[in-house]
C-alpha cells in the first residue's frame, strides 16, 4: 500500500527541529548576501535551476542613492510568513475550499520557504500560486483566473510562479493533512460510543469540531513540518478534550495502539503530543503593526528603488500640502518610523507595477464579496 | 547545470531549490509522440544508464502546468509497484539548448526580473527505460505469444492494476501501448496522464466520461456516466485480453456510436434486469438498440480454452458493478491451471530495440521526414501510395479475404514508417491502431518478403542486414522500416514504442509493418518451448462469418479522423 508511511511527506518533509532552524537561517543568510552584493533580494529562478539577481547598473543606481536596506531577521521573517499563511486559510475558506486545500497549501507553503527566504520571493505571489497549486493537486481545480479575480489579484503572479514553487517542492505534492486523521478518528470515536446513547455521540462530533480549530492554528505553527500528521490531530483533540474532558481519549488511544501494534508506547506518543503543545505555545504571535512594519521592510529589500520613489512621493507631498502632522520622516533608512507612518496602503498608490499590493484590510471585507464567486466556480469546474 | 550566465549566480550543482537540469543526460533519439509532449530515449551522463525523458508540453499558458502531468507526478510519485512505471525525477531545461526543442519565439536570454520571469524551459519526467510495448510486441512479424506467455503478462497487468485500484487509482487508459515490457518480461503499467485518484469523500464529484481510448472503452462511460469505479480499467483489460487471445482488436469503433453498437453486438444490449440502473444512465435512451441483442461472447470467441473464455465473460460484463475485479480475476481458474503463466524472467528476450544512431543518420531522418512532410502537406499521397495506408473509405479488401488465404491478419506497410504524425492525424486524431487497422492485405506490394511460412511455420530467422546500423527492423516493436520503404527512405529508423510514455496513440502506422520482413529481429522461439500450444493457430474465420460487421470495421477509414470523433484528443480539446 502507498500511503503516508511511504510517502514523500513522511521521508522528505517531516524534520528534525535542528534541521528546520538550521535550514531558515541558510536562507535568510543567502538573502543577506545577496542584498550586499546586489543591492536587492528577489531572485529568479531560470529554467535550468540558476538563479537570477537584479542586475549591476540597478545596485550602483541603488547605492548612490542611499545605504543598503535593512534585512528581515530569521524571526521576521518567521511573522511575515505566519501571517500569509494565515492568508491561505483567509482565502481558503473564502472560496470555500474543503480543508485539504487549504492544508496542502500551507504545507507547500512552508516548504517552499524552507529552501528559500520572502526575501528572495515574494511570499503574496507565492502564498496564491501554492493555492493554485493546491486545487490542482487535490482535484479541485479552480482556473488561475478566476482565483486572480476573486482576490483581485492579477492571475499571471500565479502562473509565472507556479513552476518555481513546483521545483521548490521538488514536485512531491503529496501532503496529508491532519484534518483526515482527524475525521478518521472522529469516525471511530464515534462508533467506539454508538452504544453509549446520542449524548456520548453528540460530545464526539462536538470534540471533533473543537479540534478542528485547533488543527487551524496548528498549521500556523511549525508543527506540520515536525511532527506526522496523525499526532497533530491527536494532540488537538487532546488539547481540545483538556477543559470538558467529555471523551475518553486515553482509553481510545490506549486501545488504537493495542489494535494496530503500534511501534509507539503511550508515554511516547504523549511526549510527542506534549511537544506539538510546546510548539503551538512558542509559536510568534502576529500583531498588524509588527507584520506592517516587516512588510515595509521586505518591500523595500526586495526592491531598492522604492525607497528613491517615497522619498519622491514624501517631499512632494510636503510641497503640496503643507501641514506638518502630515509630514513624512525626516531622514531615511528609518525602517522603524517609516513604517509607522507609510503603512501598507500607502504603497497602493504607487504606478509601479511591482509594488502594487493588497490592502489587507480590503481584502478582508472583498473576501467576503467573493464568497459567492468562489463557490461558483468551484462547483463549476471539476472533472 | 550549465554555467552562471551573467546576472545569474551558479550557487550548486544539484540545486536544494530545483530540479536537475535535462543536460545531465543525452538524448539518443525521439521514441514516442504524445499530445502533451514527445518522448525520448536518453543516456544518463554521469551513469551512462538509459532512460525515457517525457517533455511536458508547457504551451497552455491560461493554465500552466497542465493537470495531466500534475496527475502523472502525483500518482506516480506515490505508487512503487513492480508492475507500475518508475517516474525516477523531474529534470528541467533552458529551453534552447535542443534544438527539438525549440520552444519559439520567446528566447529572451537576459534576465528581466520580477516583470518577465515566465518560466522559458521545458520540464521532462524521467522514466526507468523500457524496450517494448505490449502493442508493438504483438505486432511483430512472427510473433506468436505463448499461452504461459499470455497469462504472465495479463497476471503482471492485473497485479499492477490491483495495486492501482487499492491505491485509490484509476488508470482510465489501460491499452496494449500503455503495457511497457522490458527484456526480462516484466510489464509495466504507464502513461497515467489520463489517471487519477478516486477517493471516497469525493464519491459526490462527478467525473469526466471522455476517458479511455475508444476501443477499449466500456459501456457506461460511453453512456455517459460521470460516476464510476475501477471497473472501467477492467474493461480495458477484458478487450486487451481478448485481443492477445485472438490476434487483433476486437471492438474497433470508429465513433462513440458504432463503439457502443459493437459492444452490445458482441455482449448483448442491456436493460435494468441485466443492468440495474443503466437505465438512468445519461444516453441509454438515445443508443438504445431498437431491439435487443443477445449475448454472443461465447460464440465468438468460441475458439478460447474454457478458462480464457469464463475469465473473460466476466472481464466484459456489462454492468460494472457485476464486472470482476482485478484482485478476483487473479483468482480466476484461468492463472492456476495448467499451462501456468510463466516466470517474467523466462520469456525469450527480443533483440535490443535502440541502438545508438549516429548523428548522420538523424539528419538523413529528419531531412527525410520533412521532405515526407512537404510532400504530405502538398497532398501527394498518390504518388507513393504504396506506401499509405489505405484511403479512408477505400480499395482495402476485407481483412478476412486476405487472412483466408494468409492465415494471420497479414500486415505490409500501412504508412511511410517513420513519421513524426501522419498528416492524417490531427492532434484530435484517432490512436495510432486506426492506421494499422487499415492494412492493406498482403500482396506483391511487400516485395517479396510477405508471404510467412504460415501460422505455425517456421519463425523467420533474424539476419542481419549488411551496414544497417540502425536497430534491426522489426524489434521490440518499433515501427521497423516497412519493406517497400526501406530503399526509398534509406534506413531511418522507426519508431520504437508505440507509446506508452507519452500520450498513447503514437505512430499510427509505425506498428506491424515489419511483417514478413527478413530479419524481424525476433530471436527465434521455438514453438512449444514452454509447453503450450500457441494461440490462433488458426485463423479465426469464423469470427468474420460469425459477423461481418468485425470484418468491415477492420477496414480503412480509421486513418482519417472523423471530425469530433471521441478520441482523447478531443476530450482535451474541449477542455
Amino acid at each position: 500500500m502507498a500511503d503516508f508511511s511511504t510517502s514523500s511527506h513522511c521521508h522528505h518533509w517531516i524534520l528534525q527541529r535542528q534541521t528546520l532552524v538550521d535550514k531558515l537561517r541558510a536562507s535568510n543568510q543567502r538573502a543577506q548576501e545577496a542584498l550586499k552584493k546586489y543591492g536587492a533580494t528577489r531572485v529568479e529562478v531560470q529554467a535550468d535551476g540558476s538563479l537570477a539577481y537584479p542586475e549591476n547598473a540597478e545596485v550602483e543606481a541603488a547605492a548612490r542613492k542611499g545605504p543598503t536596506p535593512e534585512h528581515l531577521t530569521v524571526q521576521e521573517e518567521v511573522m511575515i510568513r505566519k501571517f500569509y499563511e494565515g492568508k491561505i486559510q483567509q482565502v481558503c475558506t473564502a472560496f470555500l475550499f474543503p480543508n485539504k486545500i487549504q492544508a496542502t497549501a500551507i504545507l507547500y507553503f512552508k516548504r517552499f520557504y524552507l529552501n528559500w527566504s520572502v526575501m528572495e520571493h515574494d511570499p503574496k505571489h507565492i502564498m496564491l500560486t501554492c493555492i493554485y497549486i493546491s486545487c490542482k493537486v487535490e482535484e479541485f481545480h479552480v482556473s488561475a483566473e478566476e482565483l486572480g479575480k476573486g482576490i483581485q489579484q492579477d492571475p499571471q503572479v500565479v502562473l509565472k510562479n507556479e513552476l518555481t514553487v513546483l521545483q521548490g517542492l521538488e514536485f512531491e505534492l503529496i501532503v496529508y493533512a491532519p484534518y483526515r486523521s482527524l475525521d478518521g478518528y472522529a469516525f471511530d470515536l464515534e462508533n467506539a460510543v454508538q452504544g453509549m446513547g446520542a449524548v456520548a455521540v453528540k460530545n464526539v462530533q462536538e470534540l471533533r469540531e473543537q479540534a478542528v480549530f485547533e488543527v487551524d492554528i496548528m498549521m500556523l505553527t511549525d508543527v506540520p513540518l515536525l511532527f506526522p500528521p496523525g499526532q497533530i490531530a491527536m494532540a488537538a483533540l487532546r488539547k481540545a478534550n483538556r477543559e470538558n474532558r467529555k471523551v475518553d481519549l486515553e482509553r481510545y488511544m490506549q486501545g488504537l495502539l493495542g489494535r494496530t501494534g503500534a511501534k509507539h508506547t503511550m508515554s511516547e506518543l504523549e511526549s510527542a503530543m506534549d511537544a506539538i503543545e510546546i510548539a503551538m505555545n512558542e509559536s510568534v504571535h502576529v500583531e498588524e503593526e509588527g507584520v506592517r512594519r516587516i512588510d515595509r521592510k521586505l518591500k523595500i529589500c526586495r526592491n531598492p528603488q522604492l525607497q528613491d520613489e517615497t522619498k519622491k512621493r514624501e517631499r512632494k507631498g510636503k510641497q503640496k500640502q503643507k501641514k506638518p502632522q502630515d509630514a513624512a520622516p525626516p531622514t531615511y533608512p528609518k525602517p522603524a518610523d517609516s513604517a509607522i507612518n507609510h503603512g501598507i496602503e500607502e504603497s497602493d498608490n504607487f504606478t509601479t507595477p511591482q509594488v502594487h499590493m493588497l490592502r489587507w484590510e480590503g481584502m478582508l471585507s472583498l473576501l467576503m464579496s467573493v464568497k459567492e464567486i468562489g463557490a461558483k466556480t468551484v462547483l463549476a469546474i471539476q472533472y | 547545470m550549465a554555467a552562471a550566465a551573467p546576472g545569474q549566480l551558479n550557487l550548486d550543482e544539484t540545486p536544494s531549490w530545483g530540479s536537475r537540469s535535462v543536460d545531465c543526460f543525452e538524448k539518443i533519439e525521439q521514441i514516442g509522440e504524445g499530445t502533451y509532449g514527445q518522448v525520448y530515449m536518453a543516456r544518463e551522463k554521469a551513469s551512462g544508464e538509459i532512460v525515457a525523458l517525457k517533455k511536458v508540453r508547457m504551451d497552455n499558458e491560461k493554465e500552466g502546468f497542465p493537470i495531466t502531468a500534475i496527475r502523472e507526478i502525483k500518482i506516480l510519485k506515490k505508487l512503487k509497484h513492480a508492475n507500475v512505471i518508475k517516474l525516477k525525477e523531474i529534470v528541467t531545461s533552458k529551453g534552447d539548448k535542443m534544438e527539438s526543442d525549440f520552444l519559439g519565439p520567446e528566447k529572451e536570454v537576459s534576465a528581466k526580473p520580477v516583470d518577465s520571469n515566465k518560466f522559458k524551459g521545458s520540464i521532462y519526467m524521467v522514466f526507468e527505460y523500457m524496450d517494448h510495448d505490449l502493442t508493438g510486441l504483438s505486432d511483430r512479424p512472427g510473433m506468436r505469444f505463448t499461452v504461459p506467455q499470455i497469462k504472465c503478462y495479463m497476471k503482471q497487468l492485473l497485479t499492477g492494476l490491483h495495486y492501482c485500484h487499492i491505491n485509490q487509482v484509476l488508470h482510465r487508459d489501460i491499452k496494449g501501448s500503455n503495457l511497457l515490457i522490458d527484456n526480462n518480461g516484466n510489464l509495466k503499467l504507464a502513461d497515467f496522464g489520463l489517471a487519477r485518484s478516486f477517493s471516497n469523500d469525493n464519491s459526490g464529484q462527478p467525473l469526466t466520461n471522455r476517458v479511455i481510448t475508444l476501443w477499449y472503452r466500456p459501456p457506461e462511460l460511453l453512456m455517459g456516466s460521470t460516476r464510476y469505479s475501477p471497473a472501467v480499467d477492467m474493461w480495458s483489460v477484458g478487450c486487451i485480453f481478448a485481443e492477445l487471445l485472438h490476434g487483433k482488436p476486437i471492438l474497433p469503433g470508429r465513433n462513440e456510436i458504432e463503439q457502443l453498437t459493437k459492444i452490445f453486438e458482441l455482449c448483448g444490449s442491456p436493460d435494468e434486469a441485466l443492468w440495474p440502473g443503466v437505465s438512468k444512465l445519461p444516453f441509454y435512451h438515445q443508443f438504445k438498440p431498437e431491439r435487443p441483442m443477445k449475448r454472443r461472447v461465447k460464440d465468438i470467441f468460441k475458439h478460447f480454452d474454457r478458462n480464457a473464455l469464463e475469465l473473460l465473460e466476466r472481464m466484459l460484463t456489462l454492468d460494472p458493478s457485476q464486472r470482476i475485479t482485478a484482485k478476483d480475476a487473479l483468482d480466476a481458474e484461468y492463472f492456476w491451471v495448467d499451462p501456468l503463466p510463466c516466470l517474467p524472467s523466462s520469456l525469450p528476450k527480443y533483440e535490443a530495440s535502440h541502438e545508438f544512431q549516429t548523428k548522420k543518420k538523424r539528419q538523413q531522418q529528419r531531412q527525410q521526414q520533412e521532405e515526407l512532410a512537404k510532400r504530405q502537406k502538398t497532398q501527394h499521397q498518390q504518388s507513393h501510395h504504396q506506401r499509405l495506408p489505405v484511403a479512408p473509405g477505400g480499395h482495402g479488401p476485407r481483412q478476412g479475404q486476405s487472412q483466408a488465404a494468409h492465415g494471420p491478419p497479414p500486415a505490409v506497410p500501412s504508412g511511410p514508417g517513420h513519421h513524426y504524425g501522419v498528416g492524417a492525424r490531427g492532434p484530435g486524431g484517432p490512436p495510432g491502431r486506426h492506421a494499422n487497422q487499415a492494412r492493406p492485405p498482403a500482396g506483391g506490394s511487400q516485395g517479396g518478403y510477405g508471404a510467412r511460412g504460415g501460422p505455425s511455420g517456421p519463425f523467420p530467422v533474424p539476419a542481419q542486414q549488411g551496414g544497417y546500423t540502425a536497430p534491426p527492423p522489426g524489434v521490440s516493436g518499433q515501427g521497423g522500416r516497412a519493406p517497400g520503404s526501406y530503399g526509398v527512405q534509406g534506413g531511418g529508423p522507426g519508431y520504437p514504442q508505440g507509446g506508452g510514455y507519452g500520450r498513447g496513440p503514437s505512430m499510427p502506422g509505425a506498428r506491424g509493418q515489419q511483417y514478413g520482413m527478413p530479419g524481424t529481429g525476433v530471436i527465434p522461439q521455438a514453438p512449444g518451448v514452454y509447453g503450450g500450444q500457441q494461440y490462433m493457430q488458426q485463423p479465426p474465420n469464423s469470427y468474420i462469418d460469425v459477423d461481418g460487421q468485425y470484418a468491415r470495421a477492420s477496414h480503412a477509414g480509421f486513418g482519417a479522423p472523423q471530425p469530433g470523433s471521441p478520441h482523447r484528443g478531443d476530450y482535451r480539446q474541449q477542455r
